[in-house]
């Protein structure tokens, strides 16, 4: 299969669809689950996804193990690849690694300005253009609505897709809809994405779709033995 | 009385560039009484640090060979090797670390771990090296070791433990508590030979007990007699030192030490460390490969009274003739011993024994199993195996990589062409990763190594060790060449000029392969090439694959087959079929889309945040790609993928963009595409030199 096709076909077209366009520039969109459950990998699905399409990403995390995550990347590329059948796999893999960064930081000391900084400094001196950022581990626990809200001005001023992670201490169930630890950000979020296992799979939940707040099945799970987003009822055309 | 193995060890200093390395082992000769004045690295007095056996060292700074030396410290015989510091001398670091039984691992506390340390560390845990960390410098501004303890369980996954807890920092650094015995330690004397015990200062009380539990924590998982007591509070000194050391055997405990060499603190507990906690030869398992079994793996045992199995692990040109230093793994050995080098199969005499100090030497008579001594005029390679009693062991050949760069060099004069292949004989016998030939073409000499400065040392060397003035070319990149597309081939080779004729056809697939250089593989059935000249096909497309034509390097990831030919009952001919695949070869390989790969470095820069942006410029500006950036306060590191052709001259313009507060390292990642834009310039300078050479 050649590359366009790939783009064509990829269940997050899904995504996008259900969400009206998808997230959009200067917007923030938010995947929450438990420890565990798969966020990093639907956030590198997407991340990769936007790689296939040309786009430019950094991964901002705060975990200090940033081969363990340039690895998540990998994993997620040959995984696709191999579903897929794609051409030339290594040609366009090593096109896409050019866009893609991987940025790391300790949350205790760095700020909304100073990931802003450094990452003008590398689209100036590196001349590395930006269209999404992946902001994996953020510790909503330890943010305020204020610090938040500078991210969402950063997003708009930029014109970036965020994407952030939130690690959530239970499941949600379909009554609660927006998680009590995300409440307090609702307004700068622009798409929320819960994560539910449910039987074999864990399944995508849109809990919040730009101005409409509700909880509906996307029909899109994780299958927890190859980490990619897929189609429901159609196990063949995983990706 | 038989000498005790449990009081031997064999240890190496292993550190980043400028942690002090060289200043902590010249320490260490002192209060061993090996030497009897202490010398500075760059030393004012001129005479530097005895472990710097080479003058260029000296002069640089740096250390390029690893000498070893033995000492003793508490009854216990502990040779000492002093490790490279320089990323471009891995191999001497590598080989070093195949015969040590534990290591220090330095690290400057200013500093911290930085990239170097990140790759010292990586080769010890390949050659599964128990490690202690000793955070040096202690006594500079900025001096921090509770960072560099987190950055050691951060950045190196290290399950790392303080065993010490310092005494004031930076100008007030004035001893440190040992957490096992819970005394203050201060080191008194011209060159602090005394060590004094004292109370804990009352102010440093609290903070002492606080990191002796996050010890007895840390540690009590691999003693449950310590877990126990300590739950009864009444844990021991030699309950904890037993759990730190069954940690460090097991390789997953670090207990970290602090100090300041070159202030004269710190180093005499450092030394009871490695007595206590570092192995001896008996506590680490070591395999041989028995060639007469297919390779199988075969345990050594350290017993003195096995037949003996020894690694040449280090050659040396000695004023009294060549010397090679051995590591025994197995078996012991005395003067007129008969050992086989099992590589060519050559069997000779022990003549001189003798144990090393960094520039000094004591005949001995025997040496028992585990030690580190070396030999007198005996002809081998460095990383020979040496065995007795008929065994046909070969202890596993280390992993060498391939040269990236290459040089031609030129002697200036007659003398100085005698003295280069001399020198260039040795050095290449000596270090693995150098190596050298005439190119057929040119006739110039070529020299290959890892990188620049790795031949700039050996020319160095050259014009000091052996008085070679040469004159040196522009370096070269080893790219290499390869097809992208699978082709058919049917090839004819027919000559009928008078004399016998020769005829020859070949027909098959050539294919692009990834995971190895070259395959053939023969699908010919019914006889139509006959079996005889099977092999000369296959010596053929071999022979093609020196070089290229595009660019004229070597061909790489190609896989042939071959499932059709012809021959004929006078005319084919070993020689013929060789020419058929030729050939072949020629005619497929233009169609296959050839393209050009180069070595691809991956590149670590570390230095101030501050100067992040010019880092990631001058990557940018080097057709690199940026992989990551970390950032923690004031460091921050860039890893890049950059072309080792983008990277000459680097270290000159890292300085220079960053006032000479940043540093780098670089490594072979792999080999990748060259872009279109470039190999059309290669292309050119290719054809160019060709039509001169015509």
């Amino acid at each position: 299969m050649v590359r366009k096709e790939l783009i064509k076909r990829s269940p997050l077209r899904i995504l996008e669809k259900s969400t009206r366009g998808g997230l959009g520039k200067g917007n923030i969109g938010v995947i929450a689950a438990r420890k565990g459950v798969g966020k990093t990998a639907c956030l590198v699905h997407i991340a990769t996804d936007q790689l296939f399409q040309e786009k430019h990403v950094i991964h901002v995390s705060y975990s200090g193990k940033i081969g363990h995550i340039v690895q998540w990347y990998e994993d997620i590329f040959q995984e696709i690849a191999k579903r897929y059948k794609l051409d030339c796999a290594m040609d366009v893999h090593d096109d896409i690694i050019r866009n893609r960064l991987v940025m790391n930081f300790e949350q205790a000391n760095v700020t909304v300005a100073k990931i802003e900084k450094n990452i003008r400094t590398l689209m100036e001196k590196g001349s590395f253009s930006v269209e999404t950022i992946v902001l994996d581990g953020y510790d909503f626990n330890k943010a305020t609505v204020k610090e938040f809200g500078e991210f969402r001005r950063f997003a708009r001023d930029n014109a970036f897709e965020l994407w952030f992670s939130a690690t959530l201490k239970e499941d949600t169930n379909a009554k609660s809809r927006v998680p009590p630890m995300l409440a307090p950000y609702m307004d700068d979020i622009a798409i929320l994405i819960c994560l539910q296992p449910r039987g074999e799979f864990i399944h995508l939940d849109l809990v919040k779709d730009h101005d409409a707040e509700m909880v509906s099945d996307m029909h899109l799970k994780l299958d927890p033995r190859i980490l990619l987003i897929a189609e429901e009822n159609q196990a063949e055309r995983v990706v | 009385m038989a000498f005790d193995i449990s009081t031997m060890r064999n240890i190496g200093i292993s550190a980043h560039i400028d942690s002090g390395k060289t200043t902590l082992s010249e320490r260490i000769l002192y209060y061993c009484n090996k030497i009897h004045a202490i010398h500075e690295v760059k030393g004012k007095d001129g005479v530097g640090a005895t472990m710097d056996s080479m003058e260029l060292e000296r002069e640089r700074g740096i250390t390029i060979a690893s000498a070893a030396t033995n000492v003793e410290w508490r009854k216990h015989s502990i040779n000492l090797i002093d490790t490279p510091g320089h990323v471009d001398f891995t191999i001497e670091v590598e080989r070093a670390l195949r015969v040590l039984d534990g290591a220090v691992l330095v690290l400057c506390s200013v500093g911290g771990v930085q990239s170097q340390s990140i790759t010292v560390d990586r080769q010890l845990k390949r050659y599964k090296v128990p490690r202690v960390a000793f955070i040096n410098k202690c006594d500079r501004a900025g001096a921090n070791p509770y960072r560099v303890k987190e950055q050691l369980c951060e950045k190196l996954g290290h399950n790392a433990v303080l065993m010490q807890v310092p005494i004031g920092l930076e100008e007030k650094f004035a001893g440190m508590v040992d957490l096992v015995t819970m005394k203050a330690l201060y080191f008194d004397g011209d060159h602090g030979e005394d060590m004094r015990e004292e109370q804990i200062p009352a102010d440093l009380r609290e903070e002492a007990e606080a990191r002796r539990v996050e010890l007895i924590d840390a540690v009590s998982m691999y003693s449950d007699e310590l877990a126990e007591a300590y739950l009864e509070g009444k844990e021991t000194e030699e309950q904890i030192r037993t759990a730190v050391r069954k940690g460090v055997l097991s390789l997953d405990l670090t207990p970290v030490f602090v100090g300041t060499a070159y202030k004269n603190k710190g180093v005499q507990p450092l030394l009871d460390a490695v007595v206590e906690y570092l192995p001896s030869p008996r506590d680490r398992k070591y395999f041989a490969l028995d060639l007469d079994n297919d390779e199988a793996e075969i345990p050594l045992e350290a017993l003195d009274d096995k037949p003996t199995v020894a690694l040449a692990f280090k050659l040396e040109d000695g004023h009294y003739g060549q010397l090679t230093y051995i590591r025994i793994y197995q078996g012991s050995l005395k003067k007129g011993d008969e050992l086989t080098n099992i590589r060519s199969g050559k069997s000779f005499k022990v003549g001189r024994l003798v144990r090393m100090h960094a520039s000094a030497m004591e005949d001995i008579q025997s040496a028992p199993c585990g030690d580190i001594v070396a030999l007198f005029g005996v002809d081998c390679a460095s990383g020979d195996t040496f065995a007795q009693g008929g065994l046909n062991y070969s202890l596993t050949s280390m992993f060498v990589p391939e040269p990236v760069i290459s040089l031609a060099i030129k002697p200036k004069d007659n003398k100085s062409a005698d003295n280069m292949s001399k020198a260039l004989n040795r050095f290449s016998k000596e270090d693995p990763t150098f190596r050298s030939h005439v190119d057929a073409e040119s006739k110039e000499t070529i020299i290959r190594g890892m990188g620049e400065l790795h031949l700039d040392i050996y020319i160095e060397r050259m014009k000091r060790e052996y008085n070679v003035e040469i004159e040196t070319g522009q370096p070269q990149v080893a790219y290499r060449e390869t097809i992208t597309q699978r082709v058919e081939f049917d090839y004819t080779h027919r000559k009928q000029s008078g004399g016998s004729g020769q005829y020859g056809r070949v027909a098959g697939i050539m294919e692009p392969i990834h995971d190895r250089d070259y395959e053939f593989i023969d699908e010919i059935v019914g006889g139509v090439i006959p079996r005889e000249f099977i092999s000369s096909c296959d010596k053929g497309f071999k022979a093609c694959l020196a070089r290229g034509s595009i660019i004229g390097f070597p061909i790489v990831g190609v896989k042939i087959t071959i499932n059709d030919g012809q021959s004929h009952s006078v005319d084919s001919s070993d020689m013929a079929f060789q020419l058929a695949a030729i050939g072949a070869f020629r005619q497929a390989y233009a169609r296959a889309r050839p393209e050009i790969l180069e070595p691809i470095m991956k590149v670590s820069i570390e230095g101030p945040a501050e100067f992040q942006g010019n880092a990631l410029a001058s990557i940018n500006q080097r057709r690199g790609i940026i992989i990551s950036t970390s950032e923690d306060n004031t460091f921050s590191r860039v890893d890049a993928e950059v072309p080792l052709a983008e990277m000459f001259g680097f270290s000159t313009v890292l300085r220079s963009i960053t006032q000479g507060k940043a540093n780098f390292t670089m490594e072979f990642a792999r080999y990748g595409k060259v872009p279109a834009s470039k190999c059309e310039e290669l292309i050119k300078q290719y054809q160019e030199q060709a039509k001169k050479r015509a």
